[in-house]
């Protein structure tokens, strides 16, 4: 055996030879592939700025007022992506700059932006929620917008009451609007009359006595809305607000807990759930299966933005077209909610390529070169989308984008009565609207007394807001 | 040893037998057969060397930086400040800390028994011979197939309180007079989210579990057989002890699973209805992205690491304890 290998060695070595060869070979060769990629790489993206630098100033170097005609990068939500893309691309037919577009999903979007900031990705503009919007200029990610050319003519030109959305109390400018919204009841009017009642309900009293005798008339789940755990705060200071309640001081501590009528409108809301006015799996329900109901004609009322009509509607189920808008949240002053996202200038970029971020901003979130709600429009042609200017609700394309089933002129009034709560921008706010979920939910639940809960909630909003 | 040292070894005393003092040429064969051998290492170590960056970065760094992030006050902005083991501290007074520990150890351990469970009740079913026998163990992947979210979501409009087929199901065998909102009541949406996961992962376990049954000698069950063993006597002690190796690497997958699990709750209830399916994972998602608490967020996953990692090694140990578990395959 040995004999046999020894006879056979100097031949294995022979191949052992050429296979160190080959594995130096293959080492170098790795190595220099290593090497060489990357700096193919390199040589490549030195090409592409050459490109870019060819048309325009470099960002990073140049200074305010210089052109910069390089792509800007912009991240979104994928809420209609094909006309983000059309928006993007008549920006860059107007201003020259292409935008890199970077679509994440609507789930987990927070996170991932949070994240990619975080990680240090360079984006001049983003889609944020409102909620978030001072906390990002607070982290350094985002640009304050203050002494930006045009941002004051942006916000005069606003309802006054939007503009709380964007400038913070102490002054500071933080976003631009991407679309606003107004919380509406949507009812069906067929079966309303069907029950005896000639109008819509005008209070919390009238819904759970409109929606006890809907329910012994047959209707399965009379009341509908997205009482989810995410949800909950913007319909507890929806009804707070329509009560005629003010939740929050100029300072952003919580006043809510202070008036009786607090009590009351939780105490409906308890009701309304456990005497099962409301689905049993209300607490998870998402819009999508709220839109179904309505338009199946399982529910009769359905609070939520304006814009879910255009989609029962559209969902084309028996009972659709029965379905209208009332333009007032019953409640005492009748008042509604006010919601609206925001866009938010990146702090990366710095020079030209700032100045190029914020046009793109601004002819997102505002008007186009040419003067017009370009991107207000489309979103209105979309989705029945608002913006917070009075101007746009005068533009006879934006008005045309709406379905003759909206009463523009009602929808634009309830909306400038509407109010927005400056304290939901607050840094510390998306904190509490965590808690908000946890304690609706136990009290709707029985585990939690309404007085214990207004309670805990008042102490959530102090705590957080020390806590920053 | 390495099969080239020991030729090499074997070469040495070949030489060491024939003469007191190896003679020249053998020396030089040992020590060449030694070199490549060494080289053969090295060469080894090279070609592994891009898959270890790449472990270190993707999982090595990550986990130490979380461990420093967790003795730390983290800004936004990214200053730091060492708070040593404060965070800790603090997690340990919340109270809704516990609430979500004791909820994931629960949770975990339903987990864990219901997939490794219906794993192996999957795996002994599609083990025996049946028409449509490979129909049946293909669609077995289609849970593994779909996404944690997605097994959530499909499990939102199974478990649905008015038109799911759950409760279309229940209502027509008689087991309930009315539609049940599930994932409206803490025990139902903590029942239904274990379901949702296990069914999932149980077709992971499942095709675990055919292989190990797959290399089961026929005659070993067989021979049991004729000597009068029972089918669960011949299960407990031929099958059972067989798949021990299997056993453990599910069991360790599913103790991990369940510990982690995110996806399935958060599409289920987002942790609801209250906080009665917060479990860990959700409460460190809402540290992090909510509150934007990195440090405390850090805190939590160490500790959720380490008792998903004690918990592992602890099914390990006595799994492996009496007898050892290549007992089984040996």
């Amino acid at each position: 055996m040995h004999e046999d290998r020894d006879a056979g060695a100097p031949e294995r070595g022979g191949d052992e030879e050429g296979l160190k060869v080959s594995r130096a070979s293959l080492l170098r060769g790795a190595m220099a592939a290593g090497v060489a990629l990357p700096a193919m790489g390199l040589l490549a993206a030195c090409g592409s700025s050459d490109d870019e630098g060819s048309t325009g100033t470099s960002g990073g170097s140049g200074g305010s007022g210089e052109a910069y005609a390089g792509a800007l990068a912009m991240t979104a939500w994928e809420a209609y992506p094909d006309q983000i893309r059309a928006n993007l691309a008549a920006f860059s037919k107007q201003y020259g700059n292409r935008v890199d577009l970077t679509l994440i999903p609507n789930i987990g979007y927070g996170p991932a932006l949070q994240t990619r900031l975080q990680g240090g990705q360079e984006i001049d503009a983003y889609y944020n929620f409102a909620y978030n919007s001072t906390k990002f200029v607070d982290a350094g990610w985002a640009k304050e917008l203050n002494d930006l050319p045009g941002v004051e003519e942006m916000l005069d030109d606003m309802f006054e009451t939007s503009a709380a959305r964007h400038k913070l109390p102490d002054g500071r400018i933080v976003s631009v609007p991407y679309f606003s919204a107004v919380h509406l009841p949507m009812y069906n009017a067929a079966q309303l009359r069907r029950a005896g009642f000639a109008r819509p309900a005008q209070s919390l009293s009238e819904i759970y006595d409109q929606c006890e005798k809907l329910k012994a008339d047959g209707v399965r789940a009379p009341y509908a809305a997205y009482w989810t755990k995410q949800f909950s705060e913007e319909y507890f200071i929806l009804y707070l607000v329509a009560e005629g309640i003010v939740p929050f001081d100029e300072e952003g501590n919580p006043t809510f807990q202070d008036d009786a009528k607090t009590e009351g409108v939780l105490d409906w809301w308890t009701s309304m759930y456990q005497d099962g006015l409301t689905a049993r799996s209300i607490l998870t329900d998402d819009p999508g299966k709220h839109v179904a109901a309505m338009a199946q004609g399982t529910s009769t009322y359905f609070t939520l933005h304006h814009y879910f009509l255009k989609e029962i509607r559209n969902a084309r189920g028996p009972a659709s077209s029965d379905v209208v808008l009332d333009y007032r949240i019953p409640g005492e002053n009748g008042q509604s909610l006010q919601i609206g996202e925001v866009v938010q200038l990146g702090a990366a970029a710095e020079g030209g390529r700032a100045d190029a971020a914020w046009e793109l901003l601004k002819f997102y979130g505002w008007k186009d070169k040419d003067g017009r709600y370009g991107t207000f429009v489309s979103w209105a042609e979309s989705a029945a989308l608002l913006g917070p200017y009075p101007g746009l609700f005068q533009d006879p394309q934006f008005r045309r984008a709406f379905p003759d089933y909206y009463d523009l002129g009602q929808l634009e009034r309830a909306f400038e009565a509407s109010q927005v709560v400056p304290a939901r921008v607050l840094p510390w706010y998306s904190s509490f609207q965590t808690k908000v979920g946890d304690r609706i939910q136990a009290m709707l639940l029985g585990q939690a007394s309404v007085k214990d809960t207004i309670s805990s909630l008042a102490d959530d909003a102090k705590n957080f807001a020390a806590a920053g | 040893m390495p099969p080239q040292a020991d030729t090499a070894a074997a070469a040495g005393r070949t030489a060491t037998a024939s003469s007191p003092r190896p003679s020249k040429p053998a020396r030089t064969r040992a020590q060449k057969r030694s070199r490549r051998a060494a080289a053969d290492r090295r060469f080894g170590l090279y070609l592994a060397l891009p898959a270890l960056v790449v472990v270190l970065g993707l999982i090595a760094w990550p986990a130490i930086q979380t461990l420093i992030y967790s003795l730390q006050r983290v800004a936004l902005n990214g200053d730091t400040r060492w708070v040593g083991f404060r965070n800790f501290e603090l997690l340990f007074k919340n109270p809704d800390f516990i609430h979500s520990l004791w909820l994931t150890a629960v949770y975990a351990i339903a987990f864990l028994v219901v997939s490794t469970g219906l794993g192996l009740a999957f795996a002994l079913l599609l083990n025996e011979q049946f028409r449509g026998r490979f129909l049946a163990r293909t669609l077995l992947i289609v849970p593994w197939a779909c996404p944690w979210v997605i097994a959530g979501i499909i499990w939102k409009w199974f478990a649905d309180g008015d038109v799911g087929a759950l409760n279309g199901a229940l209502y027509q065998l008689g087991v309930i007079d009315e539609y049940k909102a599930w994932l409206s009541s803490d025990t139902g949406a903590l029942i239904i989210s274990v379901l949702a996961a296990a069914w999932r992962q149980a077709s992971f376990a499942a095709l675990l579990f055919l292989a190990g049954l797959q290399t089961i000698p026929h005659e070993l069950p067989e021979a049991a057989k004729v000597d009068g063993a029972t089918a669960w006597q011949r299960f407990r002690l031929i099958t059972l002890p067989w798949l021990k190796p299997v056993i453990v690497v599910v069991i360790v997958i599913n103790v991990i699973f369940g510990f982690m699990q995110f996806d399935v709750i958060y599409a289920l209830t987002q942790g609801g209805p209250g906080n009665a399916t917060e479990v860990l994972s959700i409460f460190l998602y809402q540290q992090l992205f909510v509150y934007t608490n990195v440090g405390m967020g850090s805190a939590v996953a160490v500790v959720l690491g380490v008792v998903a990692l004690l918990i592992g090694l602890l099914f390990v140990k006595l799994l492996y304890r009496s007898g050892d578990v290549t007992e089984g395959v040996s």
